[in-house]
Order: C-alpha cells, then structure tokens, then sequence
C-alpha cells in the first residue's frame, strides 16, 4: 500500500510522486504557492495506485536469482587508488583452477535446470583475464547453458581475444577513468610508472563500436572534471554506452579520493548534455549507462537494468558473488568483510546460500528502514546504496554517502522527461522494446 | 446559481490549464519480461535482452 502523493517544484514544473510505487504527474507550474492537480489526474491515479504498489512491491522484494559474478582470480595486475579489494588479496590470493571453475559451473547449470531462461554468468574483480584461459574455455563450453559477461582492466586483452568475445556475444565492460593518460594511469596505476590507458584504448578501438561494450569509469575527485571529456573520448572511439560511476568507499582508504558532491553532479550532468548532444548529431549514439538507469527508474520502474538504485539491493537477492576461493557473498563490494558468507560453493548448495542469515540481513536492508529515506520522496528512485559500503562505515541502515548527488540527478532526469529527452538518453533498440502501461491524457 | 456556475466555470478552466502540458505516463518492457529477470549488467547484445 502507498502513503499517497507528495508535490514538489522542479524548474517551471509541479511534480507530483508517490514515493511508494513511482506513479507520476507533471504539470506546468501554477504559481509560487499554489498547486492545482486535476481530479481526472487524482481519479486516474486512485484507478491505477494499487496495481502500480503490487507491480512495486513484487519487484523489490522478488527472490529471482538472474545473474552470479565469479571472480576466477583474487590477484591483479594493477593497482587502482579506490579499489575495494584489500591489497593483500589482490597480491598474494588465490586463482581457480580450471577443474574448480567447472564444477562451480556444473553446480550453477544444475541449480537452474528445468529453467527456460538462460542465466547470467560474469566474470568479475580482482582481474579476471590473469585465468585467462580457463574463463575462455569455460564461455566456449558453456555457451549453450550461460550468457557470459567480463569486466576488465584490458591490460592482458589482445585482438584475437576480442574477436572470440564478439563471437560468444560477451558482454564487456572495460574500466578507463579518463581521457587524459596520465589523468587514468595516475588512478589505475599498472606495472611501473604506467596504467592501462593504452591498452584500454587500444581494446576499445578493436570493438570497432560492439553493441555488448561498456566502458565503466569510476568517479573520484581527481577525474571528476573529465566526464564530459571522456563521453565525448567514447563518442569517438563508437562505445554505445558509459557508466560514470561514483566510486564506493567500501576500503576506508579511499576517502581521500572522495570528489564534492556539487562537482559532481554538475559534471555529471555536463556529461549527460554532452552525450545527448552527440547522439542528437551524429550517427552514432552513445548513453550514460547510470543515467539511463535513473530515467527508467521513473519512466519504467521494471526495466531497470542496474542493481543498485533499487531496494533492497540485487545483492543476496537478484544476484550473488563465488570468489576464487569458493566463498558465496552477496556481492562483490562485500569481498574482504567478515560475516557475510552465504557458505562455500564447494560445500554448500546455492539454496542454502540464498536462505542464509547473510544473504538474509542483505534483503533486510531497504529504504524505509533508513531515517531520512523513509520520508524522502526519491527514496524509491536512489535506493540508498549501498550496504557493503555503508556497512564499512559502521552501520549499513544509514543514507547514501552520495545522496544529495543522487537528488540532483533525479531533478534532472525529471528535466530531461519534461523536455522530451528520453529518446536519446536510452539505447537505440529500446523504442521497440517498451510499451506503454498508460499514457495518462487529462484531454 | 450564477455563483454555482462561476465556481464551475473556474474549475474548468483550472482543470484545461493543468491539463495542458501535463505529462503522465508510464512505459514497460514489451518483448522481454520486466527488468529484474534480465540483469545483464554488461552488454545488449542478445535480442531478449532487456532494454538499459
């Protein structure tokens, strides 16, 4: 059930939300004070407030398990200043071998049998390709059963690998925090006196435009200026699609990397500008991945793509994390930090896991629980991310560390909707692949 | 009456001017089913994948 409608001003806008199940109007301002919504806009929405709170509420709490990370490898070839992976797993950890990979795909492939859909397998932190000839051999040998996905440093990436990833249909995400070399190289140090600027870009340039390609820059205070820099870099270079992702601080380390809220979100919506305005002009269309995220959150809540921004979390609910050891956490964030195992693959059934008092206290952890999101009207929008990191923090039931950046965008994005943007702000493809739930025309 | 039918007359005219320009509308996925069961957090490439 919703707690009803809240209005707030934005721009030249009233908009009027329930927080509860994102139903929305906006209306043209009526004054500084005055707020006039219609009663066909509060009949109709008095018509559709139930469904649109069941269709809410099934998905947030749903338990359908799409997507499990391995992480082949706990070592990397690189030594990047925010990465939530303590320093000592990353140099001295432990590597599957390839008979452990298999069996770990064995007991996944078993655990969805019957199941029509294909389930979701990606390959994942610390730097997968260090295995990277079991991980090739495991998509070749699963290609039938698993979609695969890999997120790389590129460092170890050569063309003939690339060529193989376009084959299988591999999702890939490649992390490059800048345009500028030395800007990248000084945050994703690799090796000496270098990073992994030019092998990224050298990678990016063999896609040649591949519709399965993400580059994932992690937003710190030293890069936070380069993001309209860089969409306009990927622009060139054919990538569809960017995630500026501000960077967690779930290694307490990190902190002093933390960019100001303001700067960010000015520089982040600089960004948006700058993709739409080369979508708009050009043939090629590029989108900021999280900020696509955010407009569907409003404009279709159920199509949302990243985990993230939703509560709970998909993490011990949507998704989970095998590390290289075996262990089953709830995500990757939560590598490093005690407590949180659902169980070891090699010994525990992957219901188990799911039913475990880890994953559990995970699923437990959602907004109206939090003070001050239980009354924030965007808390259905922002999600609260996110718990590992929070949970560094002391305590994982408190708001977002980037929350008044968060509030910003979703201003924004209610700007963009306003304006007619949405068209270039999603991918190509997904025209054909959304319908109206309603169009609400007050006429 | 003619009170009656002034406060009619205000209200539509204050119902026509927020009709105009009123944006509601919601939009769900058409070939695939809803988000949560078609997390790809990497990539498009499939057909029945849905939309980011």
């Amino acid at each position: 059930m919703s707690g009803g409608l809240t209005v707030w001003k934005n721009n030249k806008n009233d908009i009027v939300l329930d927080p509860d199940n994102l139903f929305w109007v906006i209306t043209p301002n009526q004054g500084d004070h005055k707020v006039f919504i219609s009663e066909k806009v509060i009949n109709f929405y008095k018509n559709v407030r139930n469904k649109l709170s069941a269709e809410i509420k099934d998905f947030r709490f749903s338990r359908d398990l799409t997507a499990i990370y391995i992480d082949p490898t706990d070592k990397c070839n690189a030594n990047c200043a925010y990465c939530y992976i303590p320093n000592q797993i990353r140099k001295n950890g432990h590597s599957m071998s390839w008979e452990e990979l298999d069996f770990v795909l064995r007991k996944i492939k078993k655990h969805f049998e019957g199941k029509k859909r294909k389930q979701v397998i990606i390959f994942h932190a610390s730097e997968p390709l260090l295995v990277k000839g079991i991980i090739f051999k495991a998509i070749k040998e699963y290609s039938r059963v698993f979609k695969f996905g890999l997120q790389t440093n590129a460092i170890l990436l050569e063309k003939e690998d690339v060529i193989f990833l376009k084959k299988y249909h591999v999702g890939v995400g490649i992390s490059l925090d800048s345009f500028s070399s030395s800007v990248n190289n000084r945050l994703r140090p690799a090796g000496q006196g270098a990073g992994n600027f030019s092998h990224a870009v050298r990678a990016i340039e063999w896609f040649d435009g591949y519709k399965g390609l993400n580059v994932i820059t992690t937003v710190t205070k030293l890069n936070v200026r380069d993001l309209p820099g860089m969409v306009r870099f990927m622009h060139s270079k054919k990538v569809p699609c960017v995630l500026l992702n501000p960077m967690r601080f779930t290694h307490s380390g990190s902190l002093r990397l933390k960019p100001d809220e303001k700067l960010l979100a000015k520089y982040f919506i600089k960004a948006v500008d700058t993709a739409i305005a080369l979508s708009k002009n050009s043939k090629h269309r590029i989108i900021v991945g999280n900020f696509a995220n955010t407009i569907l959150a409003i404009i279709a809540p159920l199509a949302r793509r990243l985990m993230c921004d939703i509560s709970p979390c998909g993490g011990a609910r949507c998704f989970f994390t095998i590390t290289a050891k075996g262990e089953m956490i709830p995500c990757g964030e939560f590598i490093g930090i005690k407590g949180f195992s659902g169980g070891n693959i090699f010994k525990t059934s992957i219901t188990k896991a799911m039913v475990s008092k880890p994953f559990k206290n995970i699923r437990d952890r959602f907004v109206e629980k939090i003070r001050e999101c239980n009354v924030c009207d965007f808390r259905n929008i922002c999600g609260a991310p996110c718990p590992a990191e929070l949970h560094s923090f002391g305590n994982m039931y408190q708001k977002s560390v980037f929350c008044n950046f968060y509030k910003e965008i979703i201003k924004y994005a209610f700007k963009m909707i306003v304006e007619d943007k949405v068209k270039y702000l999603l991918r190509d493809e997904s025209s054909g692949m959304l319908k109206f739930a309603y169009n609400f025309n007050p006429a | 009456m003619a009170q009656k039918k002034r406060v009619r007359a205000l209200k539509q005219v204050k119902e026509e001017r927020a009709g105009s320009g009123t944006i509601a509308y919601r939009l769900k996925c058409a070939k695939t089913a809803n988000g949560l069961s078609h997390f790809v957090m990497y990539g498009d490439v499939q057909k029945e994948k849905t939309v980011l």
